[in-house]
């Protein structure tokens, strides 16, 4: 392994790099705020991982850990704010998002690591468990979870806020859940408190406390050293239930996987359309099919690449181009669906398209996929848009604006959507539509 | 209603009617005041239950297990003859010769339960065992079907098994039994015959101390309990009525147990004084412990549901048991103890201790959140609704849904598909090496007690799952292509290696920590053991470091070398990079390694690294006495771990951040510009190309041509060119100034319009499209 090699030459201009980067970020005002607390976390931390080794406690540690990815989550806030400052570069050609996304698959993988470790140690612990001195934990503790809840409450960390609102519910969530609402079924006032989502990072780090008092009492009262081991295991669980669905949900969006909401928005579109193996005549307007695909999948689908297939233009390029490979792939679930055309005209007027009134519709052939199937991408010109849940029916051009082209301009919290949310439609969608493959 | 519409459909309000005869119609709650005297009957039963098993308890002492159970079922059958004229032979149906084996069985069975339940009982003291045996049959099932299946009901049903468990956890782990400590020095005591002498030896075998021996004992025995009560369902129904199987079983296991009790008898003398004064005691034990409890058990599951029985039944029992526990041996309940010839000995056996009051709590917690009926109602389907009006639903799709594979077939074939392909066997193969390696060391470490090798089998454990996770990337990255997934499973491969890394760097960074502390304070080590160990692991990652090299130097060859990752090999491609790397690299399957069996190699190197460490480290230690070369060796394992991970996490993250693959970087430049010169074209934009996974480079472009241009012609044209540049995963938008109107007739707003006339103007004026790259 020649690993010395990756800093032989790029080592200074790296930090060098680093160095610029960060000078950027830090022009920011808002990251002020995020380094203080950074450096507020990195001593607590110290302090921390001090008390640890004097208490020679695990569930401590297991509870520092915690602190640790509050560090990582910072970090991450900070790259999101460095994202937004960056362009896309050529070598980078769809631009950074993905890095925030990367940061929270890193920092949520790194955390369940983190447990996996304490898992192990505190199997080696069940073995021979050594005395625990209760002198520093509860002071530990305290200082942990009002660092914690402090850092939680007064930083928006919008890639965070945003994985834990759209990711799965994690056990603990779940469990929380049954247990207020069976609680607001005897006391009806609180369902204000505790029916909504609870945020999983608030819920991970009270529990983890209560977890610890339990053991600094138990200890005070009886000497049972193994309640600290078995905390320890319990914080560590709850850190597995807490992070994995979390990084799971970041991990598809890594693996370019086509996002579950436009998958349903897709079928939506099968649905209302009705499958059927459809190819595109040599005489239809290629162009005008083209914007009408595009048209329905803008709103969905940010970055929109679509390819159009001609039946009668492939079949002698099967006998010659490189082509050939390509189209081959192509299996028969992936065709695209096509609207009924009866109707198009008269249910949706308003929305067809200016020039079409004036041209036929594009021919297609129903249900005839031929001998070998070419499936085509294609939607008709009917332009209804197409259970975008924001409007249905009747829409003038200017209001389907709103949906999707204006994106962009709709603020903070849409942009983040934008990046995390986005990429994978952009990367996974597209080509799911635009080209068909198995 | 059903009848109408078939076996698996029902209609709404008839499903909800399940449970006890007695049961409403709805899921309303039925008045409890029909149900009141049967509440207070069957709370009564278990608080005389507790007293009868504590009551056991101290004839035990006295009475052989064997022994004592004979009369147990004796007067049991007695009394079902005498007393209660249930007149098994006369009355009823005849019995065949069939349906007797299978009533001998269901004695046979019947007495070894018992036989368990009543040694437990000896071992753990009556009120672990009323804790632990005294569960309905309902919660214990929907507790199993919480842990063996997935449909287990939401929830709260989880969070009841987690109660039950922990409640176990704590009788074992945290309940400090003096008694029976004192008992565990001297295991082979007082034992009467060979069958307590084998259970003996079975529980010092485990290695468990003799009352947690009872623990595991009676759990055991309450899962034999309940498969017990539900295979003996249909045997009770075919011979007519659970009471009638009941007294036959119990006469044929007294006719079982009648000659061993006589050889017991003859050759073992008596511990008891006088029989006569155990006559009292006796009754009172039968009465309460077996015959009231039965009764009144079976009129109450038929007067109430069978969730409610249980939820009332187990909450007097657990509660009765603790209040005796500590009152037992005290004065106040003298009245109650019919067998007071231990009178006012403070008696230190089994006595509360705080780990038993946690785990009484959670026993009543879990009992009462697992015996509360299930609302399976939302699980079925809702598939329409009857003529009358009726909702009907579907709850066969589950099972049908659920039909699992058996095991045998489903790790055959699993294995198959490991041992199909190269990368994943030879993780597989690995894997067991290791696995076993670290089993040895475990076995070992059990055996010689020694806790260093237990905590590095630990250890290895811990670095397996690396390989488990690899594996898996592995066989994944070979599934088809589905709709969420939608270009194949290809990028797991690039995931899974990047968790890798950053294990090791989780590895390293603790490795690290750990030296620098022992860097400061160096312990005094002992180093005896270390070397076979640490040598046995090198030779178990030398091999490892074969098999994976070979097949790494095995893919450079075959690729010719052209991956960015070239700098870690020892093969003769070194310098490919530089000199043929591009020529050679089109067809063939991409970069030579992928990232996931990189991550693997990485993490197979570290630990013959550590390995090393620790033979040299050794070495040094014993020759020269050197103690601080033991951290020093650690401290620059973890930074060689550490500077071994950096390039595969950096190359992993520029994959996973879509990065222009650099070694396509100079090709695609060219064909960009080949692109260019396309007749008929007028521009492109949005050229994106990425690497998805080890074998497929994606890359979508927009092309803008003048309008007498065919399509699919330029289509053709450009996929041939970024094929060749070693594209093969490509998406082409065509467009020509029809799609710009197109789409502004599609989409008017102010910012589109704008940025649409902007393409256009582009188109016009901007014939030589320079695109800089």
């Amino acid at each position: 392994m020649g690993t010395i090699h990756l800093f032989r030459k790029p080592q200074r201009s790296f930090f060098g790099k680093l160095l610029q980067e960060f000078r950027l970020v830090a022009a920011d005002r808002r990251s002020w705020k995020i380094l203080l607390f950074g450096a507020i976390n990195l001593t607590c931390t110290g302090f921390l991982l001090m008390w640890c080794s004097s208490t020679n406690s695990i569930a401590l540690t297991a509870y520092t850990y915690l602190t640790i990815f509050d560090l990582f989550s910072l970090m991450t806030c900070l790259i999101s704010y460095w994202v937004m400052m960056r362009k896309p570069s050529p070598v980078y050609s769809f631009g950074f998002e993905r890095l925030e996304v990367l940061a929270v698959f890193a920092s949520t993988v790194l955390a369940q690591l983190g447990a996996l470790f304490i898992l192990k140690e505190s199997a080696e612990r069940f073995l021979e468990q050594p005395e625990i001195h209760t002198g520093r934990l509860l002071v530990g503790t305290f200082v942990a979870l009002s660092f914690n809840l402090f850092t939680m409450l007064s930083i928006r960390n919008k890639p965070f806020a945003y994985v834990s609102e759209a990711a799965s519910t994690s056990w603990l969530q779940e469990h929380v859940a049954d247990l207020s609402r069976s609680l607001c079924g005897i006391i009806p006032g609180l369902s204000s408190i505790f029916l909504p989502r609870m945020n999983p990072f608030v819920l991970i780090d009270l529990a983890g406390a209560f977890a610890l008092c339990i053991t600094y009492m138990l200890i005070e009262i009886n000497n049972f050293f193994a309640v600290d081991t078995a905390s320890a295991i319990a914080i560590a669980l709850m850190t597995f239930g807490t992070m994995y669905p979390m990084s799971v949900y970041s991990g598809k969006v890594l693996l370019q996987t086509t996002p579950p909401h436009v998958i349903g928005q897709l079928d939506k579109l099968i649905r209302e359309a009705g499958s059927v193996h459809v190819r595109i005549r040599r005489d239809a307007n290629e162009q005008m099919v083209l914007a009408h695909v595009t048209n329905r999948l803008y709103t969905l689908v940010s970055t929109l690449t679509v390819q159009i297939f001609k039946d009668d233009w492939i079949r002698p390029a099967l006998l010659s181009g490189p082509v050939a490979a390509n189209v081959l792939n192509f299996s028969d679930h992936h065709i695209i669906p096509m609207p009924p055309l009866k109707g198009t005209d008269d249910s949706n007027p308003v929305t067809s398209t200016p020039a079409k009134p004036s041209s036929p519709p594009p021919e297609f052939s129903f249900n005839t996929p031929g001998k070998n199937v070419n499936p085509v991408i294609l939607l008709n010109t009917q332009t209804r848009p197409y259970g975008l849940g924001l409007s249905h029916g009747h829409t003038p051009y200017s209001s389907m604006l709103n949906q999707g082209l204006g994106v962009p301009g709709i603020g903070a919290t849409q942009g983040l959507r934008t990046g995390l949310t986005n990429m994978p439609s952009r990367y996974g969608t597209h080509n799911r539509i635009g080209q068909p493959r198995p | 209603m059903e009848e109408k519409y078939g076996g698996d459909v029902l209609a709404g309000p008839v499903f909800f009617c399940g449970g006890g005869g007695g049961g409403g119609l709805g899921p309303v709650d039925v008045p409890s005041a029909r149900f009141s005297k049967y509440i207070v009957l069957l709370c009564f039963t278990k608080f005389l239950k507790a007293v009868g098993l504590f009551e056991s308890y101290d004839l035990l002492k006295a009475v052989h297990i064997v022994q004592f159970i004979f009369i147990l079922k004796f007067f049991f059958v007695t009394a079902f003859f005498m007393v209660l004229f249930q007149k098994p032979f006369s009355s009823g149906k005849s019995i065949t010769k069939h349906q007797w084996i299978k009533i001998f069985k269901h004695a046979v069975a019947g007495c070894i339960i018992s036989l368990l339940w009543f040694f437990g009982l000896t071992l753990c003291g009556p009120l672990r065992t009323l804790l632990l045996f005294e569960h309905s049959d309902i919660v214990v099932i929907s507790l199993l079907s919480v842990l063996f299946t997935s449909s287990g009901g939401g929830p709260a049903k989880t969070r009841g098994a987690a109660f039950f468990i922990i409640a176990v956890i704590c009788l074992l782990l945290f309940d400090n039994d003096d008694l029976m400590a004192k008992m565990a020095e001297h295991p082979e005591g007082h034992h009467d015959s060979a069958l307590t002498h084998m259970l003996y030896t079975a529980i010092a075998f485990l290695g468990v101390a003799d009352h947690k021996g009872g623990v595991l004992l009676l759990v055991l025995a309450l899962c034999c309990k309940v498969g017990f009560h539900t295979a003996s369902r249909k045997l009770s129904i075919d011979v007519g009525g659970s009471k009638r199987l009941q007294a036959l079983s119990h006469l044929v296991s007294v006719l079982l147990l009648c000659p061993w009790v006589i050889v017991l008898s003859v050759t073992t003398e008596s511990k008891v004084e006088s029989w006569f004064s155990l006559i009292m005691p006796f009754t009172t034990v039968i009465f309460f412990v077996m015959i009231l409890d039965f009764y009144v058990d079976s009129i109450c599951s038929v007067k109430m549901e069978v969730s409610k029985c249980a939820r009332y039944g187990s909450f007097p029992i657990f509660i009765s048991a603790l209040l005796f526990g500590n009152f037992w041996t005290h004065p106040i309940t003298d009245q109650l103890r019919a067998m007071n010839k231990a009178a006012h000995q403070e008696s230190t056996e089994h006595v509360l201790s705080g780990g038993v009051v946690v785990s009484a709590i959670f026993f009543i917690l879990s009992a009462n959140i697992l015996s509360s009926p299930s609302k399976r109602g939302q699980k079925g389907t809702l598939i329409g609704y009857s003529p009358e009006g009726t909702p009907l639903y579907n709850f066969m799709g589950d099972a049908f849904q659920h039909s699992s594979q058996s095991i045998p077939r489903f790790i055959k074939e699993s294995l198959k598909q490991i041992l199909e392909e190269n990368d994943s066997r030879q993780i597989f193969y690995f894997l067991c090496l290791n696995l076993l390696f670290t089993f040895v060391e475990l076995f070992y470490g059990v055996l010689t007690n020694s806790l260093g090798l237990i905590s590095d089998g630990f250890h290895m454990l811990f670095d397996c799952s690396a390989l488990v996770m690899g594996l898996f990337a592995a066989l994944m990255s070979r599934w088809k292509a589905t709709r969420i997934f939608s270009y194949g499973y290809g990028r797991i491969e690039i995931l899974s290696g990047f968790i890798n890394g950053l294990f090791l760097m989780v590895i390293a960074f603790f490795v690290f920590m750990e030296s620098v502390a022992r860097l400061i304070d160096p312990p005094e080590l002992d180093t005896h053991m270390l070397t076979p160990v640490s040598v046995g692991g090198l030779i178990v990652n030398l091999i490892g470091i074969c098999a994976f090299s070979h097949a790494h130097n095995h893919n450079h060859g075959a690729s010719q070398g052209s991956c960015h990752s070239s700098d870690h090999s020892h093969s003769h491609h070194m310098h490919g990079h530089s000199d043929h790397g591009h020529g050679h690299s089109h067809g063939s399957a991409g970069r030579g390694m992928n990232a996931n069996m990189r991550g693997v190699f990485l993490h197979v190197l570290a630990d013959t690294l550590g390995s090393i460490g620790v033979i040299v480290s050794t070495v040094l230690i014993e020759q020269f006495g050197w103690f601080i070369a033991d951290p020093l060796c650690s401290l620059f394992i973890a930074v060689l771990i550490f500077l071994s991970v950096v390039p595969l996490i950096k190359d992993a993250c520029q994959v996973l951040l879509l990065r222009l693959p650099p070694e396509y970087e100079k090709e695609l430049h060219v064909a960009l510009e080949k692109i260019q010169k396309i007749e008929g074209l007028i521009s492109y934009r949005d050229p994106h190309f990425w690497r998805h996974s080890a074998s497929v480079v994606a890359g979508t472009i927009h092309i803008q041509v003048t309008s007498d241009v065919l399509e699919q012609r330029i289509v053709q044209q450009v996929t041939g060119i970024l094929k060749d540049a070693g594209v093969n995963n490509l998406t082409v938008q065509v467009e020509k100034e029809a799609y710009f109107q197109h789409m502004s007739g599609l989409s008017t707003g102010f910012h589109d319009v704008l940025a649409i006339t902007k393409q256009m103007e582009s188109m016009k004026y901007y014939k030589d499209g320079t695109y800089i790259m």
